[in-house]
Parts: structure tokens; sequence; C-alpha cells
């Protein structure tokens, strides 16, 4: 009988500390981010990207397709785990609507482009680019 | 050497470095609420780390939650259990909010007896072990703050319904690791004379001080069943300082001693038993010795072509069963082939009585310093080569608050440069190399008094081969990524 409430007051409280961390669990979900009304489309090269410098080609469009000029980019590149500096620079438009930057990938491994983008009615977007698996480079040990 | 610089057995010389006797640290340390001064900035930084984690940045350099588990917490950890004993699970924020949740909840039951070993933690061990490869919590603050809420559920559920310390005793993987890694430490909390606790009668330091009358026990004993008199070295110790506080003759100490002397013993110890008994014990300094080895190949380079090699192996595109032969071959097949071989030749060569298996239990934990040694250079390397980076990431966790006192963050702080941290790691894999050997020949010469070195020889063969991988390892450029079978 003894036996029987300990089982019971047993199941009571897992059962309560599993609802907790169930709330818990769904309060703290993400908020969901709105579609974005600009299209960005980038390239890096060299392909598959390696250790090193490498260029960033970014083309921006509007909702109709249109490309969009005179738009600020700032560039800002991390690596996927803590422990390293980000590096900075900025993108310059080389045609219509086509924005290059010269990046540096200091060590292989994952990495992530952020893009802070002005436009010029001072709408600012951001953007992130995720490039997995950047290689060793010819000089990297 | 002059004989009178010598000095005497007994005197005050002769006995070891005591913590407890140092000015302000002793009286610190013997406050009963010295452990929860301690626990409680921990606490603070873990919530903060929890807030952060779930709705600070995402990116994993930006966010206190990653940089402060991945670099700083691992690095710190490893480097006071080198330089003095396992403080941190004196300070450990988990008890802190386990002492407050049994305030209000008694438990009731004692920790299963079939579960009494060290098996279910081993299990979770290896588990942490691989959801971070899987998962790759590095790069993710959501998962890190995750781990930290499951640690904090994780010890309410336990020692709310168990008994003493069954959650650190049994279930914590950090807290196995520090305990095999405070076998390496200089200091353990030990008794200072034993004639006074032969004349103790009331054994405070296990059953706990109690009121004459009613018997309540106003000051804990050892909750980890760990009786101060018969207590060898640091395994399963908490470092609680429970058994000091409830000591009526002030006869516990934190005493200096020689690292790794307590692997190179096999005396019965209080809630251990024989190490060389206990085929539990040497699996989890396996898991703990092979997983450092396990644990850094995963952030080099040559990781992703043997994953990419057996994935087409086995036609699989899925990381799960390639990191799962991965593990299975760094945590099973190879220490049973280099330990079982080791054994074996120890066995032929040297004519020792013991039977394969109990020889392999007894040396294994020599191959703890060299493990150690692992995990300090591959931690130090983190740990050194992030430094700074928590002043950038407190400023933009600051700043982004809208009151930026601490200034913008200066991203351009990283830490010590790669090849100045390379130099160190070399001498911490030599140093792990240099105590496994030392702890071997002990063993050796312990078990075969008329031939150690043909005992010894094959188990300083295995050191030799795993420390010419943790070099090899160290040396190889560091690659950190997440989809590994992505080609």
């Amino acid at each position: 009988m003894f036996e029987h409430f300990r089982q019971q007051e047993l199941a009571r409280r897992l059962a309560g500390f599993f609802c907790a961390a169930t709330l818990l669990s769904v309060g703290c979900s993400r908020p969901v981010e709105s579609l974005p009304l600009v299209a960005i489309e980038h390239e890096i090269s060299p392909q598959p990207p390696r250790v090193g410098p490498s260029t960033v080609t970014l083309r921006l469009a509007d909702a109709t397709g249109r490309p969009l000029t005179g738009a600020r980019i700032a560039i800002e590149t991390d690596m996927s785990h803590a422990g390293m500096s980000p590096g900075f620079a900025e993108a310059k438009e080389a045609e219509t609507g086509r924005y290059k930057a010269q990046l540096e990938f200091q060590m292989p491994g994952d990495w992530v482009i952020l893009l802070h983008v002005t436009l010029p009615d001072g709408t600012k977007l951001e953007r992130q680019i995720d490039v997995r698996g950047v290689r060793p480079g010819a000089q990297s040990n | 050497m002059n004989p009178s610089s010598i000095p005497a057995l007994d005197t005050p010389e002769s006995l070891p470095f005591d913590l407890m006797r140092v000015p302000g640290l002793g009286h610190l340390f013997r406050w009963r609420y010295a452990r929860p001064l301690l626990q409680t900035p921990l606490l603070i930084l873990s919530l903060v780390m929890i807030g952060h984690g779930l709705f600070g940045p995402t990116l994993a350099p930006k966010n206190l939650a990653t940089t402060l588990s991945w670099l700083h917490f691992r690095g710190v950890l490893v480097l006071v259990l080198l330089c003095a004993g396992n403080f941190f699970c004196l300070a450990c924020p988990f008890m802190l909010v386990r002492q407050a949740a049994r305030r209000f909840f008694k438990p009731r039951f004692n920790w299963p007896r079939a579960l009494r070993n060290k098996w279910f933690s081993i299990a979770l061990f290896v588990l942490i072990l691989f959801t971070y490869e899987l998962f790759d919590l590095w790069s993710s603050p959501w998962w890190t703050a995750w781990l930290i809420v499951a640690y904090f559920l994780s010890v309410l559920v336990v020692d709310g319904f168990f008994k003493h310390a069954s959650f650190c005793k049994f279930v914590c993987p950090i807290g196995q690791f520090n305990f095999v890694a405070s076998t390496l430490s200089p200091f353990e909390v030990k008794v200072r004379e034993q004639n006074v606790c032969t004349r103790c009668h009331t054994k405070d330091c296990i059953r706990g001080r109690r009121e004459p009358v009613s018997d309540l026990v106003t000051i804990r004993g050892c909750e980890l069943a760990l009786f101060l008199p018969s207590k060898v070295g640091n395994m399963d110790c908490t470092f609680c300082l429970d058994c000091v506080h409830a000591c009526p003759h002030d006869n516990i100490g934190i005493l200096s001693r020689l690292p790794a002397s307590e692997l190179m013993l096999d005396p019965i110890r209080s809630g251990i038993g024989y190490f060389s008994r206990r085929k539990d014990l040497a699996a989890l300094a396996i898991v703990f010795t092979f997983g450092a080895l396990l644990n850094a190949f995963g952030m080099v380079s040559p990781v992703y072509a043997v994953e990419i090699w057996l994935g087409r192996m086995l036609h699989v595109r899925h990381e799960t069963p390639v990191l799962g032969l991965i593990f299975t071959f760094f945590l099973i097949v190879e220490p049973v082939l280099l330990v079982g071989l080791a054994a074996w030749l120890t066995r032929a060569w040297a004519g020792s009585p013991r039977a394969v298996l109990p020889l392999a239990v007894r040396y294994t934990y020599g191959l703890v310093p060299l493990g150690f040694g692992m995990w300090l250079a591959h931690y130090c390397f983190h740990f050194l080569t992030g430094l700074y980076t928590l002043i950038p990431v407190t400023q933009n966790a600051i700043a982004s608050l809208g009151r930026p006192f601490l200034g913008q963050p200066r991203w351009n702080l990283t830490g010590l440069p790669a090849n100045v941290v390379q130099v160190v790691e070399i001498g911490l894999l030599a140093l792990g190399f240099a105590g496994s050997l030392l702890v071997t020949y002990s063993l050796a010469e312990d078990d075969s008094p008329d031939k150690p070195l043909r005992a010894f020889l094959p188990w300083a063969a295995v050191c030799l081969i795993l420390w010419c991988a943790s070099l090899w390892l160290m040396l190889q450029p560091m690659e950190m990524r997440a989809t590994m079978m992505s080609g």
C-alpha cells in the first residue's frame, strides 16, 4: 500500500516536471521573420570556398525584379563557432544592381557572411549567408 | 644536501601544505555559507547564458552562451583542475538550485542499487560527446542554452526524488569528468591526523553533525558516502566541504600531494572500493582518455575525409550512423585492441598472476594523465586563442540592452596567437605523457617486482601510440564544420 502511494507520488512529480519543461520550451520559441521585399543573390569565388582572399558578388533586385542601385552594403564575416574575431568589408557597386567585395576566410570550417544593407531610401536590411565548409587553402598548415 | 635541512617526520615542515591554513582562504572555506557564496555568481552567470542563448544573437561568436560555455568555462575548468582541484564542483550552480528546491521537496527514495555505479553516467558522458558533434552544439547558442536548462532540470528531477548527492555521484557527466581529472590535481580534501579520527566516536564527517536530543542533522556529512578517515584521493569528491564543516575536531584540510599519486596505489577506498576491481571506473577512465582524442578529432580537417569515405562505403548521406561508427571505433574498438593487447603482453612477458581483464582494469588508470593532457591541450587552445573575445561579446550584449556603458564592441580583440598556444599545447601533452609513463611504471613495479620493465613496456607502447596520435591531432589545421556529410 505504502509502495503504491510512493509510486503515485513519483508519477505525479515526474508529470509536473515534464509539463513545466514543455511550457518553457513552447514559451521560448523564436519569432518568425517577415518575408523579404528585396531579393539578394550571391556568388562566392573561388568555388568551393578556400582559406584566403575571396570575392563575393551580390545582385540586388526589388520585388518586381528590377536591379537596385545606390545601396550601401556593409559586410561582416564570422565563423560559426566562438573564439574568432569577425572580418569587415564594404561592397562596391560594380554594375547596375551588382555589388562586389573582397573577403578573407582566415581558417577552414563553416563561415557566415552578414550583410547590412542600406537602400537609397534609407531602408535597412539584414541578410545572412551561410558558407559551409571553407576548405584549407594552399598556405594553411 | 645538508642533513640538518631535511625536515624530520611529524614536524610542521614535513606536513603537506594545507589550503585551509592560508589566512583568509581558510576562514572563507570554514564559513558555513562559503559554498553558496561561490555558487551564486556562477548561478547568475548561468542564467545570463540561458537568457542570451535563447534571446540573444544567433551567431555563436557573438553570444555569451556559446562563448562562455565552449571557450572560457572549459578552459578555466581544466586549468583549475590541473593547478588546484575539483573547485568547480564546489561552486556548482546546479547544486544551489537543488538546495533551494529541497526546502520544498524532500527526497524520499534511495538511488536504485543496480545503478550505483558509473555505467549510467558513462553513457551520458558519451551521449554528450556524441550530441556535441552531431548537433554542432559549439555553433548554436540556442541548443547550448537548452543544454544548461536540461542540466538544471535533470538535477531537480534526480535530486528531487533521490536522497543524498545521487546526481553528483551517479549521473552528472561533468562531475565524472572532474572526478577523473582531479586524480591529477595537486590538492585533496583529507584528514590531517589519523589518530584524531581514531579517537572520534561521533563520525560527524559522514553522519553529519546532529542535535543531541532530537538527533536532527544540523550540518550535513558527506553526501557521496566518503568516510574521511578511509578516503583516498579525489575520486567522487566534490570538494563541497560538508565534512570540513561537520568535523568537530577541525581535523580536515585541503592538503597538497603528488598529482596522480592516487593512481599509483590500490588501497581500499571509502565509498569506492578497490580501483582494480571497478570495471565501471576503468571504463570511465577509457572514455575520459580516448574521448579526449575523439573530441579533438572532431575539430580537425581529416575527420571530414573519414566521414565522407565512410558515407560512400556505407551508401549513407546521414551523419548519425557514420558518427556512430567513428565513436564505436574510438571508444570501443581502439581501447579494446590497445589495452587488451597490452594486458595480454604484460601477462605473457612479466608472468603476472592476474588474468587479462583484471590487468587491463588495473593499468587503464595509467592512461588518465595522457587523456587529461589532451583535454588540457584542446581546451586551452580554444580558451587562450579566444581569451579576450568575452570582452566584445559582453560589450555587445550590454549595448543591445540600449545602455552601452562598456563602450562599443571591440571585435578586434581575440586572444593569444595560435603559434604561441601551440607551444603550450605540446607542453601539456608532454606532461600528460610523462605522467602516464610514471603511473604505469609504478603499477608495473607494484605488480611485477621481479620484472617491472617487462610489465611496463607494453603500456609504454600504448602511451607512445596515444601521445603520437595526440600530437598529430594538435598539429592538424582546425576546421569546425556543421555539414560533415556534404562533401
